[in-house]
This record gives structure tokens, C-alpha cells and sequence, in this order.
């Protein structure tokens, strides 16, 4: 069938509406949407109408209302619509149950409960609601009290009506109830919970280590005692940093409520105060000491800031050693070295004497990470913490192309790795991508001519392209300094000069937004993972070659469809 | 505690929201926003298939671009269509004026006739009309013109995120509405959330429904990967019928056209419409530009075509429109 047969139906539609239209650059248009814009005729033809609308002058545009956000107050819930928004009344508190939930991938309490209208009147002329607090008003919405309720709004669900009072939403107490409920105490949770959150938790743990410790202030003014520790079950274990003294020995069983998880570096520490409870708990079938004190086995890709007593093996990829004064002026040497495992690569500093080659394979016991430029290193303090393997772990790796496949949800989840492969699309082209200027004194960028840190500074020029790389369910920063900047465009940084010279910084980056804007793209390099967020640095960038016909394939696998 | 224990800030940043994959028919079904609490937090809308919004990556052919003037400078509004035929609104405020000068180009372009594929980075905005209606958009944040190859590979990203969505509110139907039993039935972590909300919010509706546009996404990709912009205009002529004819074979667009040279109309208007959708449908309803087709196949002008939808479903009750641009009888 031609093309003009093909779309004769609606060639008819339009030429109905459109009498100047020529038919054959409609059957065209229809031909493109098809083809190019893949929509089809019975689709495309609200388009193709309104485009030779607009050519002949017919169309008519169309204007948004713009919304109004007011108050509504209200005396009754009878008065109420059932998506109002924004509304303020006053009610009788009935009930009021907090609960945990998980909100935002948070653990956050809210609390539901009842509330009345007409709250001045005998309750036999008031109307009862159910009521969800998202915003934590504990305090101020107390049983039997009367309170005014601002910024609050009605959700409908299966015909029947709540309130919901907002974060955002005011709570006045007009008429003081009961007691206001305490936030629930929650059950204790496993190490392994307790590691992935910070704020207040009770945890069942033996106490694996316990010593004392002081910390010096930085202002001179004395010391401060403290008790580190580690805490055991048999889902993991956690350091411990007590601000008060510790009475149970190592060993012992306990049960803490009311100790806080906060993170030093990467790395959660329960810390515990004078408000947190500490008691022997009972139950003979928690893992023993000798059980839970064995050093954990951690793979490169696992490695955290802040990790000590760590067992692991890496294969050596090269080795400096280098010397230097340090601050009480003894001459000092540290020894490091690039080291990978299957799972990617990383950095080890040893403070003792060892020379191994290239190709090497260390076993470390005892190690510590601490982090160096953003990634984590393993750090060894004596000789006898590491042995030389004879028999190869596993088949020596090629370091020229070590990367490690890494989905772009599971970095971005993970700690900082090197030597990673990921992939995603470019979602964003920072406008300051392009060159730079970098202060002589300490790289940082110079704004305005000026460093931060160093004042005015003619700079030396860099060139860095700044991209967001994101799956749809996660995201990074995407950096690509100077050298694989250089390559995924194809020009060195004198040809960018011209080409910035030629079209303005602003025609250079959209030049690239034309060409990012979008495409999926397979990433080679390093990944830095902090409260912020996470940042790749790329070492090379390149188009995903993937067709479209293939990850339809693979889609359809993925989920079962059938065509 | 003195100065010595430096204490991390716990005050963190929000973390920059990733751009959901979203085809303009769930989206624009969508009405449930959810306000951030504090000043900088990030605001959604929350889809039947639970997908939180705030910032999206949308494509389409643009099918709308206009320039407002207003107070503070100009404001631009656009709609880009995509493969499943629904429309997903745009647009690029006065206080934007970085992108002015991309979109006057493109504006430019629009208006001397061509037409192009787009992609958008947006963040979610909608604004609600006086009857409580809830109508979203997108503020751009960056845009570009982009190859159809670029286009039909965010039609298949963009379909299997529907895919999961729908496989996740498939799940949600048999666990118990808490994050821990989501978790456990397989709903992935980023959609807990608001899965619990979209199903608080929004009644019983057929999640299938979305289906219809996910295979459209794919079957673009499957049939038109690669070499078509080389392939000469001609060879559409011999290729067998079934591989060129657009997407019969969903049951949105199972309108028959019996072709008909009479210019003179045979029967009633309200006949046509009627009996093209007790053909067609099947459960879904049957769309709006299908019906106006089958009228004006039996020689009906759309004009009249058009009223008389309007005048079954409004003033005679015998049709319904249950979703916007989708028909059914009522029974």
C-alpha cells in the first residue's frame, strides 16, 4: 500500500480542517511522524491539524489558569471538600498512636489517631475523623486537649476522610489535654540495622572490646575520658565510643536503649551517654566472644573510612617508597603501592619495611582504611601484619584492564571504589564545563582571577567537562578532567581555546549539551561516595553502542513480554 | 564537650533527585502531589504506579512551542508527544534566561514548520484549578533536539521503568501496605514509598492500561532499529502490510476503517460512533481521534463528528468517558 493510500483516512481529517493544505505535504507530515517521530497517523492527528492550522493562521492558543493557594477555614468537617488543601479548624483530640514508618526511605514517626470537630460543644454534636500526623506535633496534639490546626488537608480514600496534618502544618493548643504521648521506644535492633542509620537506637550486642581512651582538645583546655570499644551479634559489629565510664567487662551481653549511631568518616559508631541504658541481657544462645571477635574478611570493593581489624588479600600492581620530614622533624618513609582484588583496585600504605614486586599477592591482616584523595586505603603498621602468598588466590589480573562492572545504583549505594565500569545517561551539562582556570599554589579553580585560599593568581589553564550521569533511580556527578576530556571530544585544549573564542563559553556548552544531552554512555574510572553524594571521575567516556533493537530484546526478557 | 570531638554535620544536603523515566500517559494520569516540608525539601507528584517525581527525563516530537511576554520577560510553553500518543506539557519560566536563546532557536524552527524530536530534563510542577484538579507539567531544566536514535533508546529505558513500576504494583496488591511487607514482596526500595502513597491515594483502575504504552515503546525499537532513515521511501511500498501498519495490533487502536469513497453520509452520526466503540473496545475504552476517524469514514465532517461525541456523552448519557480521551457505552 502507498503511502498515499496508507494514510488517505486521515489526509481526509485534515484537508477538512485545513482546506488550503496540500495534500501530498500532508501524507509527507504523516509519513515523518510515522517514521521519524515513530507516532502513529490515528495519533499523530491532532498534530498534523494543529501544525497546518498554525500555518494558515488559525490556531488559537490555549492559556493556563494559574492556581490559587488559599486558607479555607472551616468550623465543621462537613464543611470540608475531599481534597482541600490548606485548611484551618479546631478539633478535640481523642486518640494519639505513634508509630515508625518508613517515609522517604527514613525511618520517621508518624502517628494516626482520632479527632473531633465542633470541639467547644458536648461530643454528641461533634463528628469524629480519623487523623494521620506526618510532621511529628506529638507534643502539642495530646489527648483531650482542644488545639487549632493550620496548613492541614483532607485525603479521601475509599470514600472515607482523614486529616492529615503536615510537616509544614501548625499545631496551637488552645485547651491543655492528658499528658502528651512519649515517642515509642523502639524495639532493639540487629548491628547490621543499626549500621545503616544514624540517630537513636537499642541494640542486644556483647561487648567484644573495651578500653579506655582520652581525647586531647584542640583548644588546649585538658582531656577529655572516653571508653572505644566494638560491639558484636551475629549480623556484625560495630565500634562503640562512650562519653561516660563502661562498668561491663568484654564479654558480657547487654542490652543498650538509647544510644546514638553517628558516623566518624564513613564508618557508623554507637556512641553512648549518660542518658543511654546499659543492662546484662540473658540468652544463653548469643553468639560467644571467640565466635563474634574473628576478624572480618572484607573485599576491596567493601572497604570504609574508618575500618579497623580488617583481614584481606590484593595483588600488587606497583610499589614506590618515598621519604620525607615530618612535623617533629624525624626523617620518615612510607611505602605505598597500587592494589587490586577481583572486585577493583585501591591504594596500600605500609609504615614498615616490605618490598614486594608487581604481581605479588598479600595477605593483610589486621589492616585499617583510612581515606587518601576521597578513596579508601588500606593502611599496615608492621611487618608481621602481612605475608607473601605463594599459591595465587585467584588468576593473576591484567591491571591494564582491571575495571570492575559496577551498576551505577550499587556505586552510588557503595562506599568510594577504584576501577569501576558504569554505565547511565547524561542528564545534565554543568554550564561551567569548558576551561578553567587553576590556582599555581594548590589546583583549586580560581573565581574571578582569585583562589580562595592564595588571592589574586594568574591561573594555569585546565580544561574539565562537569555531567550528571543518572539510571532513573540513581545519580552522580560526572567529572572528566583534562586527558579523557581531551579524548571523548576528539581536540586538544588549544583547539577548545579557539573554539570558545569562536562561540562563547556558553556556544561550547551547547555544543555538548547537543551531543550528551541524553545519550547513554559506559563510563571507566573512579568513584568518590560521601554524605553529598556521589562523584565519578571518569577516565574514559564512551557512547553506549548498544542497540535499541537489542535492549528492547534484553527489556522483554527481563519482564516476560511478549509481542 | 569542649572543642576536641568535632562533631559531623548531620544537616545533609539534599541529594540531587534522579530523573524518572516516564511516558506522558502516566504522568499526565498522575494527581497527587506531595509538598516538601522544609524550604529546600524536594517536592513530588506521585503516580498510580507509585513513581515519586520531582525531577524526569521526557521525550517526544515537540507537537506545541509558544513564547509568552510577560512582566518579567518572556515564558515559553511546549508539548511533546511521545509513543504512547499522550502528551507531556513543558515549560521554561522568565527567571530562566540561560535557556531563552536554545529555545528561541527551537521556537524559530517550530514556527517556520519543522518539526523534531526533543528530550527535556524537567522537575515536576503542577498547579491545581478551581474544581480541585490537579494538572502537572514540567519546568525544563535542559533540553536538546536529539536523533531518533536517541529517542527510541529512551523509549525502551522509558519502557522497562513502567515495566517496573508495574510489576511493583503488581506486588503491592497482595502485601500488606507497610514498607517492611513491600520490601518483601519484591516492591524495590525506591518505590515503597510511593507505592504506599499512590495506593492510598488513588481508587481501583487497570494498571494495564500502561502496558499498551510500554509495547508501543518496544515495538518501535524492535521494528525500526537502525537502518530506517537509510532505507529508501519506496521500499515502504513492498514491505508486507502487517510490519508498516502502526500499531493494530493493540487493542487502543482496534477501530476498523472500512474505507469508503462516498463524500455522502450513510446513517446516523450517533450510530457510528456507537457501534465503533462496542466494536473496538475492550475494556480499555476506545480513543477520541479513532472515533472521529470512523465518523468521518462514513462521511460525517469532524465538526459534526466531534459534537456528536460531545452531545452523547453530555446531553444523551449513552457514552462515557471514563479517562480523559477514551470512550465507552454506558451500559
Amino acid at each position: 500500500m502507498s503511502d498515499d493510500d496508507k494514510y488517505s483516512a486521515q489526509v481526509t481529517v485534515v484537508k477538512q480542517e485545513c482546506k488550503e493544505a496540500d495534500e501530498a505535504e500532508i501524507i509527507e507530515e504523516f509519513r515523518r511522524y510515522e517514521e521519524e517521530f515513530l507516532i502513529p497517523p490515528e495519533d499523530a492527528l491532532r498534530s498534523v491539524i494543529r501544525k497546518f492550522q498554525a500555518a494558515s493562521g488559525q490556531e488559537q492558543s490555549t492559556t493556563f489558569a494559574q492556581p490559587a493557594r488559599v486558607e479555607k477555614k472551616v468550623d465543621r468537617f462537613a464543611d470540608l471538600g475531599s481534597d482541600d488543601k490548606n485548611v484551618t479548624l479546631e478539633v478535640s483530640v481523642v486518640t494519639y498512636t505513634p508509630r515508625i514508618q518508613m517515609v522517604r526511605g527514613e525511618e520517621k514517626q508518624i502517628a494516626f489517631g482520632w479527632i473531633e470537630d465542633n470541639p467547644w460543644e458536648p461530643s454528641d454534636k461533634r463528628e469524629r475523623w480519623d487523623f494521620k500526623d506526618w510532621g511529628d506535633h506529638g507534643a502539642n496534639l495530646a489527648p483531650s486537649s482542644i488545639v487549632r490546626l493550620e496548613g492541614v488537608s483532607v485525603n479521601e480514600w475509599n470514600d472515607k476522610r482523614s486529616i492529615n496534618i503536615n510537616r509544614s502544618s501548625r499545631v496551637t493548643i488552645l485547651r491543655e489535654g492528658g499528658p502528651a504521648v512519649p515517642a515509642i521506644s523502639d524495639e532493639p535492633v540487629t548491628i547490621e540495622k543499626a549500621s545503616e542509620k544514624e540517630g537513636f537506637v537499642n541494640v542486644v550486642a556483647r561487648i567484644i572490646a573495651s578500653k579506655p581512651d582520652v581525647i586531647v582538645k584542640r583548644d588546649g583546655s585538658g582531656t577529655i575520658d572516653i571508653v572505644r570499644g566494638r560491639l558484636a551479634d551475629s549480623t556484625g559489629s560495630i565500634g562503640f565510643l562512650s562519653w561516660v565510664p563502661i562498668e561491663h567487662e568484654v564479654g558480657s551481653l547487654v542490652k543498650i536503649d538509647s544510644a546514638m549511631v553517628k558516623k566518624f568518616r564513613e564508618t557508623p559508631e554507637i556512641n553512648i551517654n549518660d542518658r543511654t541504658m546499659i543492662e546484662i541481657f540473658h540468652d544463653k544462645s548469643f553468639a560467644s566472644t571467640e565466635v563474634l571477635s574473628e576478624p572480618t574478611t572484607v573485599k576491596i570493593a567493601d572497604l570504609r573510612n574508618g575500618m579497623r581489624d580488617i583481614i584481606t588479600t590484593v595483588q600488587v600492581e606497583s610499589w614506590q617508597s618515598r621519604t620525607f620530614t615530618n612535623a617533629e622533624g624525624e626523617e620518615r618513609i612510607v611505602r605505598s603501592g597500587d592494589v587490586m582484588d577481583p572486585t577493583g583496585r585501591c591504594r596500600l600504605t605500609a609504615w614498615c619495611e616490605i618490598e614486594p614486586k608487581p604481581g605479588d599477592f598479600l595477605h593483610l591482616t589486621n589492616a585499617r582504611v583510612q581515606y587518601w584523595q576521597g578513596s579508601p586505603d588500606l593502611v599496615i603498621d608492621k611487618l608481621d601484619q602481612i605475608s607473601n602468598l605463594e599459591d595465587k588466590p585467584w588468576e593473576s589480573i591484567d591491571p591494564a584492564n582491571h575495571w570492575v562492572d559496577v551498576e551505577l545504583t550499587e556505586l552510588v549505594s557503595g562506599g568510594s571504589r577504584r576501577g569501576i565500569t558504569t554505565a547511565g545517561t547524561i542528564v545534565a551539562v554543568r554550564s561551567d564545563s569548558g576551561i578553567i582556570q587553576r590556582c599555581p599554589e594548590c589546583r583549586r579553580v580560581l573565581r574571578e582571577d582569585a583562589c580562595a585560599e592564595h588571592g589574586v593568581q594568574r591561573g594555569n589553564e585546565d580544561l574539565r567537562l562537569r555531567l550528571v550521569l543518572d539510571n532513573g533511580v540513581s545519580n552522580a556527578s560526572l567529572l572528566l578532567a583534562r586527558a579523557p576530556a581531551e579524548s571523548y571530544l576528539g581536540i586538544d585544549l588549544e583547539t577548545v581555546k579557539t573554539e570558545i573564542a569562536k562561540e562563547g563559553p556558553e556556544g561550547f556548552v551547547a555544543d555538548l549539551r547537543k551531543k550528551l544531552l541524553a545519550r547513554n554512555v559506559v563510563i571507566n574510572g573512579r568513584a568518590l561516595v560521601d554524605e553529598q553524594g556521589a562523584m565519578i571521575m571518569a577516565e574514559d567516556m564512551t557512547f553506549d553502542s548498544t542497540s535499541a533493537e537489542d535492549a528492547a530484546k534484553s527489556v522483554m526478557e527481563k519482564w516476560g513480554v511478549v509481542m | 564537650m569542649g572543642g576536641g570531638y568535632v562533631i559531623q554535620q548531620t544537616t545533609r544536603r539534599n541529594a540531587r533527585q534522579s530523573a524518572i523515566r516516564i511516558f506522558a500517559q502516566e504522568y499526565s494520569d498522575a494527581n497527587l502531589p506531595e509538598e516538601g516540608s522544609g524550604e529546600y525539601d524536594p517536592s513530588f507528584i506521585i503516580t498510580k504506579l507509585g513513581a515519586k517525581i520531582n525531577r524526569a527525563l521526557i521525550g517526544g516530537v515537540i507537537d506545541r512551542l509558544e513564547r509568552r511576554e510577560g512582566d518579567n520577560g518572556p515564558s515559553y510553553n511546549g508539548h511533546l508527544r511521545d509513543a504512547t500518543g499522550g502528551t507531556h506539557r513543558f515549560n521554561i519560566a522568565a527567571f530562566q534566561p540561560e535557556l531563552h536563546a536554545d529555545i528561541e532557536e527551537l521556537l524559530h524552527r517550530f514556527e517556520a514548520g519543522d518539526r523534531f524530536l526533543m528530550m527535556v530534563v524537567g522537575k515536576a510542577r503542577w498547579f491545581e484549578s478551581d474544581d480541585g484538579g490537579i494538572f502537572t507539567s514540567f519546568r525544563a531544566e535542559e533540553f536538546s533536539v536529539v536523533e531518533r536514535e536517541t529517542y527510541v533508546r529512551w523509549l525502551v529505558d522509558t519502557a522497562a521503568a513502567t515495566l517496573r513500576r508495574l510489576d511493583a504494583q503488581v506486588a503491592s496488591l497482595e502485601s500488606d501496605l507497610t514498607p517492611a511487607g513491600l520490601e518483601a514482596a519484591g516492591v524495590p526500595r525506591d518505590l515503597v514509598d510511593g507505592m504506599i502513597l499512590a495506593r492510598g491515594h488513588y481508587g481501583e483502575f487497570d494498571a494495564e492500561i500502561y502496558r499498551v504504552g510500554v509495547l508501543q515503546g518496544l515495538q518501535m525499537a524492535m521494528n525500526t532499529s537502525g537502518n530506517f532513515e537509510a532505507a529508501p521511501p519506496e521500499s515502504f511500498d513492498v514491505q508486507p502490510t502487517t510490519t508498516t501498519e502502526p500499531q493494530q495490533s493493540t487493542v487502543m487502536d482496534g477501530v476498523p476503517f472500512t474505507p469508503t469513497t462516498s463524500s455522502e453520509p450513510d446513517g446516523n452520526v450517533d450510530d457510528v460512533i456507537k457501534t465503533a466503540i462496542s466494536i473496538a473496545d475492550q475494556g480499555q475504552g476506545v480513543p477520541y481521534d479513532s472515533l472521529v476517524l470512523a465518523a468521518v469514514q462514513a462521511g460525517f465532517s469532524r465538526l459534526v463528528a466531534e459534537d456528536a461525541i460531545d452531545d452523547l456523552r453530555d446531553v444523551k448519557c449513552e457514552i462515557i468517558e471514563p479517562r480523559f480521551g477514551f470512550f465507552q457505552i454506558l451500559e
